[in-house]
């Protein structure tokens, strides 16, 4: 390999009880780049996310950030060298206000005793507001994150992502549960990180692929069936096998 | 030397009679002549007039014809002991023909001294070579062996010839080895050695050890003790492993129906019950009151109410009363099963899926029930009797065996067999198993989920209730007997994984032999036992969810 | 949640802790016996027993309302803490024992003749202090770390910590740890040179306690008001989130287990001294479990709850289990029921839920009243 990937995943195997989630999966992805996973439920593509984030340890196979291998670091380790990740069900701190769960994000220290005796700067929740206003809730901050609207709690999140500044977003499902506009709103936040982060998109909502017109990657049986841009993949015989193929058992 | 079972026994017994009456009346020099002499004459009625007169309570009647009537009093219910003329075996009786009363503290006893204790005692042990208990036979054999000396081997040959017990004969033959480990002769040692080895004789260790290390002794004889030893040595750490096992595999088996309850409502249910325990004694309480019913009933006083329960009267060694455990086991599982009930309705399920919650509503519970048990039952431990049959043991190739201990793996096996049948081959258990596997398509599917979770909880009570059945008959029931438990039962159900029976019960067995071979190596069960929790939150390091874990998908799992 | 320290709050802190620390001894010590003001001896005795009470509780809260670790095994802290100030107390005792020996009573009876080497430094009084907190730091140090490593969590934490103080407590029944069995130590007769049962020495053991508990009251209220009580709540309510935003959890939760095991341990030493006996039956299981009790019922998560919780379930235990001896278990736990089940956020959060219940039935039956208006208007509707 003599390019230098931002991520890199090699003959990745993983599987849950003699079910193979990941078969033998090979992933390349650039520095600025766009990328959308699509393919059928059990495809494989949150356990990918899994996999990148520390969540579950392959079987064998590697995966590597920047020439870092990730496949023995904690989740933590990992976030540090700057890879941000969103759930698929929103997962914010409810207890929390808008403001602390973006603070929870911001970059900078993550030990114990930084965090007891450091104070908020002025930069730091200057910092804050903008991503709030990023995200639309800046008007929000003192809410607990527990009242919040599904699709907002979708933006808390991610803006917790941009607090941490990552270097390499993984997104799975942000459009999940949200209504058109929400998810248009959703698109175009992305749209707007793209190119200064590195973003991994996984979603089922094919008007939100289009809307993000990036390359698309294709899951199929934990295996990379194949990629290319959405018109190339969505005119693929072994695509439309897969999802109609699926579909007609129904 | 003759021997006296060629006589007819009636014969005999007269014969042993009168010459330990001979020898009460012969004077001191000659007395324990004659008591070792009649070893040859074995009479099962010389046991008790040697006991009696080591006891001093033989004493010599002096008749008005001038006879001397040797004696011994029989233990009596009334005031004054009855007078047993040793001669005859008949009463002692004046001329008159009226018994004779004797007052025990006047009279002198015939006087016993070293020399004579020791020979009844060689006598009696000669005697129990011919007890028909095989059990008598052996030990009085292996004594015999012990004493390593040359006169006990004709009547051990004389025995050998006679003997039909397998077990015996081989005693007898490694009694005589032993003997001739002390002969002067090296090839009568050899042999004798070889015979100790084929047997693996533990008793002989000693011996054989202390030869292995003589350096007086020829090469040739050192070498065949050396190599007997070696055997001995193998064979007793077999014994020990075996016997570790054994002990290791029925305590785990304690556990794991102790856990098995524990393993459904935790497991299955997410729900960390900490009352389980008070509900096992809810089953052994259940126990007590049945045999209660079956003797002569029982008279309680809850809360100052007192209430008389009338029992049945069986007589306790008849066998209806022996078996009143049987009726026992369905009693404790419903009883138990019925607090169960109460307690998912009125507690538990408010609280699925909140298990810390559930932890802390079922402790007050435990604490309720606890102090109940107090005020029905007192504070003491309520009296199980076990039945006669799990007394005792028997023995496989030198490995001890108790009954009860056996009883318990039984059981062990029988109540898991029973409960994985249920959960796999029955609808309840189908419908069990669906619901815990997934709630939501369960209650989707028309499944009712609350009755569902009833019905689990009570099948996990009622486990818990013939654990406390199985507790009564190997441990004591008491109001704190459920504490006792449930640290332990806790560990077995963490280690073993949660939702699955198979790691309960690898875990209920390892955890057991584990801490067994630590008790054995240690001597000290207090540290074995500690050491076992130290171990098991080291295991957790290696497989932080259990022996088998069930993966979830979501984040927060 | 509040994020200052609002000025009311540190007012009301200051009365209160002034109450505490110099009033209550005070009408201890300057009011006459008879005079209705007069806090006996015994009151005070009593009260610093609950002082040093409360102060485990809010270690527990910290625990188990903020870091959402529920800790079955907080007592053992509390014992350890009291062993290491109770071995100092017993070396005090000197000739004054019934064997009149300069080694403790019980080693007498068990044959030593000489002290065993690591009892000797708990002869200065220095290290004995340090140990109440030492001690207990580094047992929670290495079962946290172990446990918080290997990610056990919920239950299973709660399950192994109870099996930790089960597994210590019947360690220390063992006369082979010279820390005298299942008697323990007691019989207990001078501190720093003053007579254990002289009313000035216990009034002073009285103030050290409430000025313990009003300087961890304070300690930990700040700590939750910083990042890191953010973060503690943080893993309490979403620990993979914390995890997947960078934080080692395990390293905070193993900062508040530590913490807490060290301010359960300086509870214990104070606590020690003012009963007047420390043995193993302090680790047994129940124990702690009685302390979870004093938290739920004051209120977790209020830091204050703990305290009013501690406080009045054991008023209400010294109480009870004179006047109702034989129902008194039956109450505690029938008691602890009823607050899981009714008020998680015990008596301190009872207004709050009551206001909320009220709104909600408000609310409810506005809306009630509402949809009838709407259906006397278009009775069609309503039917469909």
């Amino acid at each position: 390999m003599s390019k230098q990937f931002l991520l890199a995943a090699e003959g990745v195997t993983k599987s849950f009880d003699g079910f193979k989630a990941i078969n033998d999966l090979n992933f390349y992805l650039d520095k600025g780049e766009l990328r959308t996973i699509i393919g059928p439920n059990g495809a494989g593509k949150s356990t990918f996310l899994d996999l990148i984030t520390g969540r579950t340890r392959p079987d064998t196979g590697t995966i590597e950030y920047k020439g870092t291998p990730l496949t023995k670091l904690r989740e933590y380790e990992i976030y540090r060298l700057g890879i941000g990740r969103k759930f698929q069900t929103p997962s914010v701190y409810s207890d929390h206000t808008v403001f602390e769960n973006i603070l929870l994000g911001l970059e900078g220290s993550r030990s114990v005793w930084p965090s007891i005796f450091s104070r908020i700067k002025p930069e730091q929740r200057e910092r804050i507001y903008e991503v709030l206003k990023t995200i639309g809730l800046a008007d929000k901050a003192e809410l607990k994150a527990g009242t919040l609207a599904h699709g907002q709690k979708q933006w808390l999140e991610i803006g917790m992502l941009l607090a941490q500044n990552a270097e390499l977003l993984l997104v799975d499902e942000p459009a999940a549960g949200m209504t058109d506009e929400e998810t248009a709103k959703t698109g175009e936040l992305l749209l707007s990180l793209a190119g200064k982060h590195t973003i991994i998109v996984i979603e089922h909502d094919m008007v939100f692929v289009r809307q993000l017109g990036s390359k698309v990657t294709v899951l199929h049986q934990g295996h990379v069936l194949c990629d290319g841009s959405l018109d190339q993949v969505q005119a693929d015989e072994r695509v439309i096998e897969v999802y109609l193929g699926r579909k007609k058992k129904h | 030397m003759t021997f006296a079972s060629l006589v007819h026994a009636d014969e005999s017994e007269t014969a042993a009679r009168q010459s330990a009456a001979r020898a009460i009346l012969a004077p001191e020099s000659e007395q324990a002549t004659i008591v070792q002499d009649m070893a040859a004459n074995p009479s099962p009625v010389l046991g008790p007039i040697f006991e009696a007169w080591q006891r001093s309570q033989v004493y010599i009647y002096e008749a008005p014809d001038g006879a001397r009537i040797p004696f011994l009093l029989m233990p009596a219910d009334g005031s004054a002991a009855k007078a047993m003329r040793i001669d005859n075996g008949e009463p002692l009786v004046g001329p008159d023909g009226a018994p004779i009363t004797v007052d025990e503290t006047v009279m002198k006893p015939v006087e016993t001294f070293a020399k004579l204790r020791r020979a009844m005692r060689s006598t009696m042990d000669l005697l129990a070579l011919a007890d028909p208990a095989p059990a008598t036979r052996q030990s009085a054999i292996l004594k015999l062996g012990m004493k390593q000396s040359p006169e006990a081997l004709p009547i051990l040959n004389a025995r050998l010839a006679k003997e039909q017990d397998k077990a015996v004969k081989n005693g007898i033959l490694d009694s005589i080895a032993l003997i001739n480990l002390a002969s002067p002769d090296p090839q009568l040692q050899i042999d004798a050695l070889n015979q100790l080895k084929k047997s693996n004789s533990i008793p002989s260790r000693e011996l054989v050890a202390k030869m292995a290390a003589d350096e007086s002794l020829s090469p040739k004889v050192r070498a065949a003790a050396v190599s007997t030893l070696k055997a001995i040595d193998n064979h007793l750490f077999w014994v020990d492993f075996f016997g570790t096992m054994f002990r290791g595999v029925s305590l785990g088996s304690v556990l794991l129906v102790v856990a098995l309850g524990l393993a459904i409502t935790f497991g299955l249910m997410g729900v960390i019950n900490m009352a389980h325990g008070e509900i096992m004694v809810v089953g052994g309480y259940a126990t007590y009151l049945v045999q209660c019913i079956f003797g002569s009933g029982v008279a309680l006083a809850p809360f100052g109410i007192s209430v008389n329960l009338p029992g049945f009267g069986f007589d306790p060694n008849s066998g209806i009363y022996q078996s009143y455990f049987l009726f026992a086991l369905p009693v404790a599982f419903l009883s138990a099963a019925a607090v169960g009930v109460l307690l998912e309705r009125g507690v538990i399920q408010f609280l699925y899926r909140r298990p810390l919650e559930s932890l802390l509503a079922t402790w007050g519970v435990s604490l309720v029930m606890q102090q109940l048990f107090r005020l029905i039952f007192g504070p003491a431990n309520a009296p199980v009797y076990s039945p006669a049959w799990l007394l005792g043991s028997f023995s496989v190739g030198d490995v001890i065996m108790n009954y009860n201990r056996v009883f318990v793996i039984i059981f062990a096996v029988a109540i898991v067999v029973g409960t994985s049948l249920l959960l796999a081959k029955t609808p309840v258990g189908l419908l069990i198993r669906a619901v815990m596997q997934d709630r939501t398509t369960a209650a989707c599917m028309g499944v009712r989920t609350r009755k569902v979770n009833t019905l689990t909880f009570a099948f996990g009570s009622g486990l818990a209730g013939l654990a406390g059945a199985f507790l009564s008959q190997i441990g004591n029931i008491g109001p704190s007997t459920g504490q006792t438990y449930i640290v332990d039962s806790f560990m077995v159900v963490v280690v073993g994984g949660i939702g699955n029976l198979i790691g309960t019960v690898i875990s209920a067995l390892g955890i057991g032999t584990v801490d067994q071979i630590l008790q054995t190596s240690l001597r000290n069960p207090v540290i074995g036992k500690v050491l076992v929790l130290v171990g098991i939150i080291l295991f957790l390091q290696w497989k932080p969810s259990g022996l088998f874990a069930t993966k979830g998908r979501g984040l927060e799992n | 949640m509040k994020q200052e320290v609002s000025k009311k709050e540190v007012l009301i802190g200051a009365i209160v802790a002034l109450f505490l620390i110099a009033v209550i001894p005070g009408l201890n010590a300057f009011t006459p016996a008879g005079s209705s003001l007069h806090v006996s001896d015994f009151n005070i005795n009593l009260w610093g027993q609950y002082l040093c009470l409360a102060i485990v509780a809010v270690s527990i809260d910290m625990l188990w309302g903020y870091t959402g670790l529920l800790s079955l095994g907080q007592m053992l802290f509390f014992s350890l803490g009291g062993y290491a100030l109770g071995m100092h107390l017993m070396l005090m005792i000197g000739k004054l024992g019934q064997y009149k020996s300069d080694l403790p009573d019980f080693m007498v009876f068990l044959g030593y003749t000489k002290l065993p080497a690591h009892w000797e430094p708990f002869a200065h009084f220095w290290f004995s202090a340090l140990a109440v907190l030492w001690v207990p730091g580094v047992v929670a140090f290495i079962f946290g770390y172990l446990a918080f490593r290997s990610r056990i969590r919920g239950v299973y934490f709660s399950i192994l910590t109870q099996a930790l103080t089960y597994a210590a407590c019947l360690l220390f029944f063992r006369n082979e740890l010279t820390l005298g069995g299942n008697n323990g130590f007691t019989d207990f007769k001078t501190l720093l040179g003053f007579d254990l049962g002289a009313p000035g020495t216990q009034r002073g053991l009285y103030i050290a306690s409430a000025v313990a508990l009003v300087l961890v009251y304070a300690l930990c209220r700040w700590l939750t008001l910083t990042k890191f009580g953010k973060v503690q709540r943080a893993i309490r309510d979403s620990e993979n989130r914390v995890l997947f935003s960078g934080y080692a959890a395990a390293n905070f939760k193993l900062f508040v287990f530590v913490l807490a095991g060290m301010i359960a341990g300086l509870a214990g030493a104070l606590y020690v001294p003012q009963v007047g006996i420390i043995n193993p039956s302090q680790m047994e299981p129940a124990k702690s479990l009685e302390a979870i009790v004093w938290v739920a019922v004051g209120g977790r998560a209020s830091l204050i709850g703990p305290i009013i919780g501690a406080i009045g379930v054991n008023g209400l235990k010294s109480w009870a289990s004179q006047a109702f001896p034989a129902y008194w278990p039956i109450f505690l736990g029938a008691m602890f029921v009823v607050v899981v089940l009714f008020m998680p956020r015990g008596v301190v959060g009872l207004p709050a839920q009551i206001q909320e219940a009220w709104r909600r039935h408000k609310r409810a039956k506005e809306a009630a009243a509402e949809a009838a208006a709407t259906a006397t208007q278009v009775p069609k509707d309503s039917q469909s």
